[in-house]
């Protein structure tokens, strides 16, 4: 499959793909960057800046949406990475008027985004549903049928995704007429499960509080005997309405919000939101700010994994293993705590560059303790893999394999484990991760081996980087603030977070607030392939599945 | 196994004697305290606080940090002009009544601008009569709490819940089993079933599809126990306050012992507060 999407993908350059769509489906070009083509001269005089010539935009019918997607993603095999609606009812935005849905599909080897729009009038909110052709697309359009009330026709599943019994039918958040500090009644609708029937086989619940010090999230087994049949996954426990919160947020406060994602990927998301808005005021981030976010995002990703190594070792009872991972991991804390004072990387980000220097000076001390870190789990490595037992335990357990995860597009280490070889630090790169070589590590079996593995290759792939961010690092200023944004203006950030690709949609509103903050981070493509790789093996093995993933609720649930 | 062996005596006691010995040298970013002699109340830092957590009044001259709702994120430092305002590495800040955080000693009032909603604003689950959790059965074990206290001041069983955080609290409160934080060398550790604790450590905002759980693991813990609202989000909503899916702390639902701010608290600061809640510090 990976083969013929390469072949495909040769033939198609830019000028041939804006003609296919605009000849073939009557698809309108639209200014990249901007609501209102006649907006472009600001009064604020501010030069957008050229963003890259690969993000396009086409605006279409929406009868014509079916057509268009299945045939950008059938026959030139690009990816649906983003799905999401956006309230445009208000005046000020033109006569265009209705709900924006708009379907982002990125060709990830040729670094092309599509974004197709289409508009549908508030009086019959319904869109033709993508589900049976992309299967990616359907947890997005339970998503916005919930937050929005559009009805997606066709779809084969869509039972509610965000709110569970208690919310009212009929009242959509993500309205603009829908008031964030409203408080409603609680209702007492059914929640209803993929049933599973036949002689011997029972169900069993768990969550959503767990055992273990996770997230709260409830999981529904169907078993016969031991294996798993069927797991459905109810998340959205910790649906906190961080979308909606940030509407009419200054842009300020919308990165401590945007900081409040997933505790663990702080810095990933509030990077990701700050390059959403450095793009849509043009300015240019200092160059010793973009080797110090380097420096901060492998940190992350250092911590991150390591804490997952722990988790897996811990699952499978390989009690020394996993206090050995927690000691890294306690070491990475404490040079988080050196850098910044956070131990969370809170605070360190801000809009146009860092808050402050935060190496200068501490360069020598910071690769001592990389290479402390790096030796240590060298040796560590070494005793775990000579270990029979475990290797026993966690080779050919859960096992997501290839076509489901191109066809859920799972990223990050979950998909590099099932040779999906994407990583946003190479197609899409940002910061200065385009002046530093970034080794991409890939295994293909996609169980829970390859995914241990490809955590522990990253962990010195990202020591090094840290290593060589602090080497390269120019002197210089680590700030140009930026006070002004253009109103009605939008632009992605995508960056790569320790679970993999995570993509921000931002669209200003007057006065340097915010309109629509769209969040989509790796946890929300990764749920529905890990509910497929946990199929046929026993119950006990799925903690250690759960944890190969260890995805985040709250990233997932916002 | 011979190097696992030698990986194990490698190094020495990695093991921070937190309370016994306060770790006072790292540069960590504590508490904001507030000089209000040195405060112009030009207000810029209660307008851009990102957590409404700074209580202003110019008229009155009067300022302070709720500390239930602070985020500690430093802008107010960075904003503030007059130099008025300053991180401290001060991180014991747990308290048993959310009162106590606040400049003016009292919950309800809020800057009445902000808030006009707070003050009637009930929880909405609906809960029988009969499960709310009720103070008269509060009052009934007072005393035999007190008596319990003595016995698991050495020992008690903690289950953690979580009811809405970004899963930064958490992992704080992971960190108290890894090496360096260690908590069973207090006699405290972590149990998988309310059933089986004596205290109920909370974090996250008890959002509105979270918060039947919550009540339903308050009911499911014996009596007498104790229930420890760990971050901002918990001890007051934090930056989520207002919004329809959340509720602002978890203690519109259920009554809460000791409050421990912070956005996350560190590890250390959540072993202060689960051993204030213990009465074994002041």
């Amino acid at each position: 499959m990976v083969t013929t999407m390469n072949t495909l993908n040769t033939n198609i350059n830019l000028s041939n793909l804006k003609e296919t769509l605009t000849d073939t489906f009557s698809a309108v070009e639209l200014p990249n960057g901007c609501i209102k083509s006649e907006n472009n001269t600001d009064s604020l005089g501010m030069q957008a800046k050229a963003v890259t010539d690969n993000i396009l935009y086409f605006r279409v019918e929406s009868d014509r949406i079916e057509p268009i997607c299945t045939y950008i993603h059938k026959e030139w095999g690009y990816q649906l990475v983003l799905m999401f609606a956006n309230d445009e009812n208000e005046d000020e935005l033109g006569t265009d008027l209705g709900y924006g849905l708009y379907y982002v599909f990125a060709d990830k080897e040729y670094r092309i985004l599509v974004t197709i729009k289409t508009v549908i009038g508030a009086a019959k909110p319904e869109v033709q549903s993508l589900s049976h052709t992309i299967q990616a697309a359907a947890g997005y359009e339970r998503e916005i049928q919930d937050l929005f009330g559009i009805v997606p026709i066709g779809h084969p599943d869509a039972k509610r995704l965000v709110f569970h019994s208690n919310w009212p039918q009929g009242i959509y958040p993500l309205r603009k007429t829908f008031d964030v500090r409203s408080k409603l009644p609680m209702a007492k609708e059914e929640i209803r499960f993929r049933k599973v029937e036949g002689e011997g086989v029972f169900e069993i619940p768990v969550g959503p509080v767990h055992a273990g010090i996770i997230e709260p999230g409830h999981f529904r087994f169907s078993v016969a005997g031991e294996p798993i049949i069927n797991l459905e996954a109810q998340l959205y426990y910790v649906h906190k309405g961080i979308e909606k919160l940030a509407e009419g947020q200054t842009l300020e406060k919308g990165l401590y919000l945007s900081e409040r994602i997933s505790g663990d990927e702080t810095f990933a998301n509030s990077l990701a939101y700050c390059q959403a808005i450095e793009t849509i005021s043009g300015s240019n981030v200092p160059e010793r700010a973009e080797y110090m976010r380097v420096l901060f995002a492998e940190l992350e990703r250092l911590t991150s994994h390591l804490g997952d190594l722990g988790g897996v070792c811990l699952d499978a009872a390989y009690g020394f293993a996993t206090f050995q991972f927690r000691m890294m991991r306690g070491w990475a804390y404490a040079l988080a705590d050196e850098l910044c004072g956070m131990r969370f990387l809170r605070s360190v980000n801000t809009l146009g560059g860092m808050r402050k220097d935060f190496v200068k000076g501490k360069e020598a001390s910071l690769i001592r303790q990389l290479e402390q870190i790096r030796s240590e789990l060298e040796d560590t490595v070494s005793i775990v893999k000579s270990n029979s037992l475990f290797t026993d335990r966690v080779e050919n357990t859960g096992i997501l394999a290839t076509p489901i995860a191109i066809d859920l597009n799972a990223v990050g280490p979950g998909g590099r484990a099932s040779g999906v070889g994407y990583d946003v630090r190479r197609w899409f790169p940002y910061a200065a991760y385009d002046k530093l070589e970034v080794q991409i590590p890939e295994h293909n079996n996609g169980d829970i081996n390859c995914r241990f593995n490809i955590k522990i290759e990253e962990c010195f792939e990202s020591i090094r980087l840290m290593v060589q961010a602090i080497e390269t690092m120019p002197a210089g200023p680590v700030l140009e603030p930026i006070t002004h944004v253009k109103p009605y203006h939008f632009a992605f950030g995508i960056t790569e977070a320790p679970r993999g690709e995570n993509i921000h949609w931002l669209m200003t509103g007057k006065n340097n607030t915010i309109y629509r903050y769209k969040i989509r981070t790796p946890s929300f493509c990764n749920w529905p392939a890990l509910c497929y790789a946990v199929n046929g093996n026993i119950i006990p093995d799925f903690p250690l599945i759960n944890k190969s993933f260890n995805l985040s609720y709250a990233g997932n649930d916002l | 196994m011979f190097n696992t062996l030698k990986k194990i005596i490698q190094y020495p006691r990695l093991t921070q004697e937190y309370p016994k010995i306060i770790n006072s040298t790292a540069n960590f970013i504590g508490q904001p305290v507030i000089h209000p002699e040195r405060c112009c109340f030009c207000g810029a830092c209660a307008q851009r606080c990102p957590s409404q957590a700074i209580a202003f009044d110019g008229a009155a001259r009067r300022i302070g940090i709720n500390y239930d709702q602070c985020v500690f994120c430093v802008l107010c430092e960075d904003v503030c002009q007059s130099g008025a305002i300053r991180m401290t590495h001060c991180f014991e800040l747990a308290e048993r009544s959310r009162a106590k955080l606040r400049p003016d000693g009292s919950v309800l009032t809020e800057s009445a601008a902000a808030e006009p909603n707070t003050a009637d604003a009930k929880p909405t689950l609906v809960i029988h009569e009969a499960d709310v959790p009720a103070m008269a059965d509060e009052a009934l074990t007072g005393e035999l709490k007190k008596h319990i206290m003595k016995v698991f001041g050495r020992s008690l069983q903690i289950r953690e819940v979580d009811s809405g955080s970004c899963n930064a609290c958490d992992y704080e409160i992971n960190a108290l089993n890894n090496p360096v934080n260690d908590i069973e060398r207090l006699g405290i550790s972590f149990v998988a079933s309310p059933r089986h604790a004596d205290m109920l450590l909370v974090t996250g905002t008890a959002t509105r599809n979270m918060q039947q759980a919550l009540v339903k693991t308050y009911q499911a813990t014996p009596d007498p126990k104790l229930v420890v609202a760990v971050g901002a989000c918990a001890c007051s909503g934090g930056i989520f306050r207002d919004s329809y899916a959340t509720n602002n702390g978890i203690d519109s639902l259920i009554p809460v012992d000791v409050y421990i701010p912070g956005c996350p608290p560190r590890p250390q600061a959540i072993i202060y507060g689960i051993l204030k809640a213990l009465e074994r510090v002041e």
